[in-house]
């Protein structure tokens, strides 16, 4: 049995004892070191660039616009986002030169010689005036609008009892990975090797090949080294970054290191986008939600780059895991001069479940009835349909996670002694909860779109080889595959091992992003292993002369008959070298049955959707304004779990992110510049600042997904942070409908 | 990145040898003991010195011992982690303690020394910054600049001084020992500080801090409180040390000293004045804190919003005072 066990982390110990390589610790002969000159205004024209006669410039290499070989822009959605600025300054630290010398500080050095001289131009940075200001994208600065319709909106509040309307506001929020950007960039004849920390590396090839005006996919070899957390913001960063190191070793003929140090990595990289969400719902008496119109505008920045989808998602999960016939969702992401936002984990639903879940509670208040009286009455069961119109057949853990959520947490005794304490305490308790799901893989058919493929490779020493480009990024994909390997093999987890992401040599089993890798991936690496099963017995059939259906594999032997005739490794080794079945791969097949149109955004959005209710305990010092967050349960179904430490692991991880986004995460934006880019103000929780967790993993299975699992990447990055606001407003007795909630804006609320 | 500016390093294995090798090199010199202020500080260019004199190895800075009539002495260069962690001092000291305790994280702990807490450079948000920030702003009058950012028009730096221990140690009437190749002198910890961001400490060229002196603790009873953002790492937004020698309920004595509202710690003198053969009691808690806070004084210039530092620091008394009432 490997499924469903806290097998010993195939990267623990490397990353225990320091052996573990991250970029930084890799270097070549020859090795130059490159930097990047950066635009100083949030829009504007370069006139010139002028380059101090006195530096040497011979002992640098510097590259532009012009040396790029083939096309100045960066493949991904949209064509917009050029490498380097050619012309056009879009926003504050845009990427104009780039230059590499023998150390780092020579090449910084050589930096501070050059100046950049422009030509301003009227900027918008704020998203408020992003369609009224100055012509930045296309014909109405939108890089995308999404509308969902569902059922017949105007019918939904002609039958209400009461419509509540409320705004709600999310910040930016910051990725702060603990290892910042990194690539190195080998070049070599008509090819070139990319090793980064990274979670996309087809992304990387794909991105790569126009620019450098190459055709075939080999000529861009990605490695992945050991990567220290991505959370989205190193899935379609390392292109750029990628690209610029490239175009610098192919200039200069020498490896060259591109690492960001931190306060880049904050000023430069994408960020969550901040969101301004309308709502009008349309209730009856009994708390029942008849129409629920929801406007959504984010901050995409100046290029598109993965604003689209992120917004998609955002829509897609907007009107959250309630039963409500009639729905209006209308998203847009707008251009503005601000830096380009991008993933981060949970793409764009944090902020929409944040406003949804505001406004239920604000139904509850309204009606005058607990906050999860309403989330019981129209929380989704199976045969409801979405928004999106898909309607729910298996593993809907709604009320699962509710009920157990509610209980673990002592919920509805905290929630009516806590209003008592109200009056006279100075350190209030509040409690609050949330409900929310996120959907499991890309959205629609997007992946009938990748085909994701993924295979095996046995060793001659007879171990199992996983071939696949999902990256492991500290959640844990190595150790997972291999377990899933072992299960359906039945042989121990230590004889599977990854062979290490390099995309000349693994399949593009597509990116790692939106809780696909489990679930998608996850699936193909088991189909494989019991393909791998099958041709082995067959091939041990053939060598014993005997019938397949005569052998089994257990316990990490083949019996014939129920007598042992060979280890598993044994005929593996024996398969490898005498030309048995020694390897296996697979190919995403779109289920029968699968449809969802683009267009109108009806459909099925994702194979299944995890489900979860998080309660958020506070503390509010009346005085100080000290917020804590003392306690949280979360309920969370992720199908099943294949390494429960490890799922544990992750709702706890992406709660405390959530926490940090409701309470602390605020990243200052003025006239386009971020001003906190340093850890010592951008801040994120510590340990210290992380509640008591108690965390219960409900398994509703999928009989889509491995041994019955679904995603659990980004759903907890979705509940912790209404829930939080839930209990702040309780504790307060104020409404906040705008996070984070910092002291400061607590003292301002009761201090009117 | 941001890297060290070059210099010299002595590893001074007397108090004599680190006093001769600063007095004799002058301005460019100066004492290193942990380092976790010092050397960021030279990464972004806020000092410059040119010979740094390490005292972590240092005998004389070591020490912790009772001295004459009941007093206790500690080393300049016993780490932060020694002193929060030492029992007598948590019993006795409470205030050192729980400051100690506070300050940043276990690593910078084990690190930091009581001596660099006390030398902390003051801080201000136009002044710790990058390089390249300061310079694109035109740098300030703490540091090659002319001009506060603060208040433009002001003659003075506003840096705020903002660390944990020297509140602590001042409410408990700590003296401090200063030497210098010339000699040794003892002060009252309160006269290191100076109202000024930039010239914060009273100490002469040369001078160093050898260790504070805590009087007898008989009868006192002491607390620190600290607010910060976040659990551990964040310098004070505000922080309040409160001592009171009580009689029975009754207030002998008491001092009570913010931290982090202005360039050095400021006592509340008219409130500690006031409690003086007062009862402690919610009514005189009360009136204690209004009191003290119109010592506190902040400007706009360290994290945390104006308004919510500015009245939070009565409440902070008054929960100090209310965990010494509790006892
Ligand atoms: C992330 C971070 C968080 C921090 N948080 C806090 C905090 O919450 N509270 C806080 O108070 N501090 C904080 N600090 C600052 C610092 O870590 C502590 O103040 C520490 O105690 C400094 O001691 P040190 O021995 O490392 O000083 P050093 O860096 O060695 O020295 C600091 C200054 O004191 C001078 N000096 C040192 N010893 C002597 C001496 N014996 N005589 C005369 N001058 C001397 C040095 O010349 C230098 O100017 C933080 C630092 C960091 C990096």
């Amino acid at each position: 049995m490997s499924i469903g066990v806290n097998v010993p982390r195939k990267d623990g110990q490397s990353k225990v004892n320091g052996q573990a390589a991250y970029v930084d610790d890799l270097s070549f002969d020859g090795m130059l070191y490159g930097v990047t000159l950066r635009s100083q205004i949030p829009h504007g024209k370069i006139r010139a660039i002028q380059f101090d006669p006195k530096f040497d410039w011979s002992s640098v290499v510097v590259v532009d616009h012009s040396d790029i070989p083939g096309q100045n822009i960066v493949t991904l959605i949209q064509r917009d986002q050029p490498f380097l600025a050619a012309q056009l300054i879009r926003h504050v630290n845009e990427p104009i030169l780039l230059i590499a010398a023998t150390s780092r500080k020579k090449a910084m050095e050589a930096r501070t010689r050059i100046e950049i001289i422009v030509d301003e131009l009227p900027s918008v940075t704020n998203l408020e005036k992003a369609a009224t200001g100055v012509r930045l994208y296309g014909e109405d600065n939108l890089f995308k609008e999404i509308h969902i319709e569902k059922g017949d909106l105007p019918r939904g509040f002609a039958e209400a009892d009461y419509i509540v309307e409320r705004t709600y506001k999310t910040g930016l929020q910051e990725q702060m990975y603990i290892e910042p950007q990194g690539v190195i960039a080998v070049p070599g004849k008509d090819r070139i090797s990319i090793y980064g920390s990274l979670q996309c590396p087809h992304y990387v090839v794909k991105a790569l090949l126009p620019l450098l005006s190459f055709s075939h996919p080999d000529q861009v070899q990605v490695i992945q080294m050991v990567t220290g957390g991505g959370f989205g913001g190193k899935e379609e960063y390392p292109n750029l970054l990628a690209g610029h190191a490239a175009l610098l070793a192919m200039k200069s003929e020498c490896p060259v290191k591109m690492v960001y140090d931190r306060a880049e990595d904050i000023l430069a990289t994408t960020k969550r986008h901040p969101s301004i969400i309308r709502h009008k719902t349309g209730l009856k008496s009994d708390g029942t939600l008849t129409a629920l119109a929801i406007e959504i505008d984010f901050d995409g920045g100046a290029y598109a780059t993965l604003s689209e989808v992120v917004l998609s998602r955002g829509c897609i999960h907007a009107a959250g895991p309630y039963r409500c016939e009639n729905i209006d969702i209308v998203g847009r992401a707008w251009a503005t001069n601000n830096p380009p936002n991008g993933a981060f984990r949970g793409f764009g639903a944090p902020q929409t479940c944040f406003a949804l879940e505001r406004q239920i509670d604000l139904v509850a208040k309204t009606l005058g009835i607990d906050p999860l009286e309403v989330r019981r009455r129209n929380a989704m069961e199976p045969g409801d349909s979405t928004a999106t119109g898909q309607v729910l057949t298996e593993s809907v853990a709604t009320h699962k996670c509710l009920e157990q959520a509610v209980k673990a947490s002592d919920y509805i005794r905290k929630r009516s002694e806590y209003s008592k304490l109200l009056p006279k305490a100075r350190i209030r308790r509040g409690i609050g909860l949330s409900l929310f799901f996120h959907g499991s893989g890309f959205t629609g058919d997007g992946e009938n779109r990748i085909r994701g493929r993924a295979g095996l490779q046995v060793t001659p020493d007879g171990f199992i080889e996983i071939l696949t480009s999902s990256t492991d990024i500290g959640q844990g994909t190595e150790t997972i595959f291999a377990q899933m390997v072992a299960e359906e093999l039945g042989i121990p987890v230590d004889l599977c091992r990854n062979a290490g992401v390099d995309t000349n040599r693994v399949p593009d089993s597509g990116p790692t992003v939106a809780s696909r890798t489990c679930m998608i991936v996850g699936d193909l690496v088991r189909s494989a292993a019991a393909q791998l099963r099958e041709d082995l017995i067959k091939w041990l059939a053939e060598l014993e002369n005997c019938n397949a259906e005569q052998i089994t594999l257990v316990g990490g032997c083949f019996l014939l008959s129920g007598q042992r005739v060979a280890s598993f490794q044994d005929l593996a080794k024996r398969a490898c070298s005498e030309g048995g079945p020694a390897s296996a791969s697979k190919t995403y097949v779109q289920p029968e049955g699968l449809e969802w149109d683009e267009k109108t955004y009806q459909g099925q959005a994702y194979p299944v959707f995890s489900w979860g209710c998080d309660v958020a305990e506070v503390e509010i010092d009346l005085d100080t304004y000290e917020i804590s967050v003392t306690r949280f349960t979360a309920a969370q179904d992720v199908g099943k779990a294949i390494h429960p430490v490890m799922v544990m692991g992750q709702i706890e991880g992406g709660s405390l992110q959530a926490i940090g986004y409701a309470t602390m995460e605020e990243v200052l934006q003025k006239n386009g510049w971020i001003e906190n880019h340093r850890m010592t103000n951008c801040l994120i929780p510590t340990a210290l600042d992380a509640p008591a967790f108690e965390t219960h993993i409900i398994e509703e299975p999928f009989s889509g997904g491995p041994f019955g699992a679904k995603g659990v990447g980004e759903l907890p990055t979705d509940g912790g942070a209404p829930a939080v606001a839930a209990a702040i407003d309780h504790a307060t007795g104020q409404r906040f409908d705008e996070i984070p909630v910092t002291p400061e804006k607590i003292e301002l609320a009761l201090n009117p | 990145m941001m890297r060290l500016p070059k210099f010299r390093y002595l590893g001074a294995k007397s108090l004599k040898e680190a006093l001769q090798a600063l007095g004799s090199v002058g301005p460019e010199g100066r004492a290193v003991a942990g380092g976790t202020d010092l050397l960021p500080n030279m990464k972004r260019r806020q000092q410059q010195p040119k010979l740094l004199v390490g005292l972590r190895q240092v005998p004389e800075l070591q020490s912790l011992s009772g001295e004459s009539g009941g007093s206790l002495g500690l080393g300049a260069c016993l780490t932060l982690s020694e002193i929060a962690g030492n029992a007598a001092l948590q019993d006795d000291y409470a205030a050192l303690s729980l400051a100690a305790r506070a300050v940043a994280t276990p690593a910078l702990r084990n690190m930091g020394t009581l001596g660099g807490n006390l030398c902390l450079d003051t801080r201000c948000n136009y002044y710790c910054q990058d390089q390249e920030w300061r310079e694109a702003l035109g740098y300030c009058m703490k540091k090659d600049g002319s001009i506060c950012w603060v208040a433009p028009s002001s003659p003075r730096c506003w840096a705020v001084s903002s660390c944990d221990t020297a509140p602590a140690a001042i409410a408990l009437g700590a003296r401090v020992r200063l030497a210098s190749a010339s000699g040794r002198r003892e002060i009252d910890l309160s006269d290191l500080y100076l109202d000024d961001g930039i010239r914060y400490l009273s100490l002469e060229p040369g001078e160093l801090v050898e260790g504070i002196l805590l009087p007898p603790a008989q009868g006192w009873v002491s607390t620190y409180r600290k607010i910060r953002r976040r659990g551990s790492i964040d310098f004070p937004i505000l922080s309040v040390a409160a001592a009171l020698k009580l009689d029975g309920g009754v207030v002998e004595k008491a001092r009570i000293v913010f931290g982090a509202v202005g360039s050095r710690p400021k006592q509340a003198k008219e409130a500690a004045a006031f409690l003086g053969g007062e009862r402690l009691t919610a009514e005189s808690i009360e009136e204690a804190a209004r009191l003290a806070a119109k010592a506190a004084r902040p400007l706009d210039n360290t994290d945390g919003g104006l308004s919510w530092r500015k009245r939070i620091a009565q409440a902070t008394v008054v929960r100090a005072l209310e965990e010494i009432l509790r006892g």
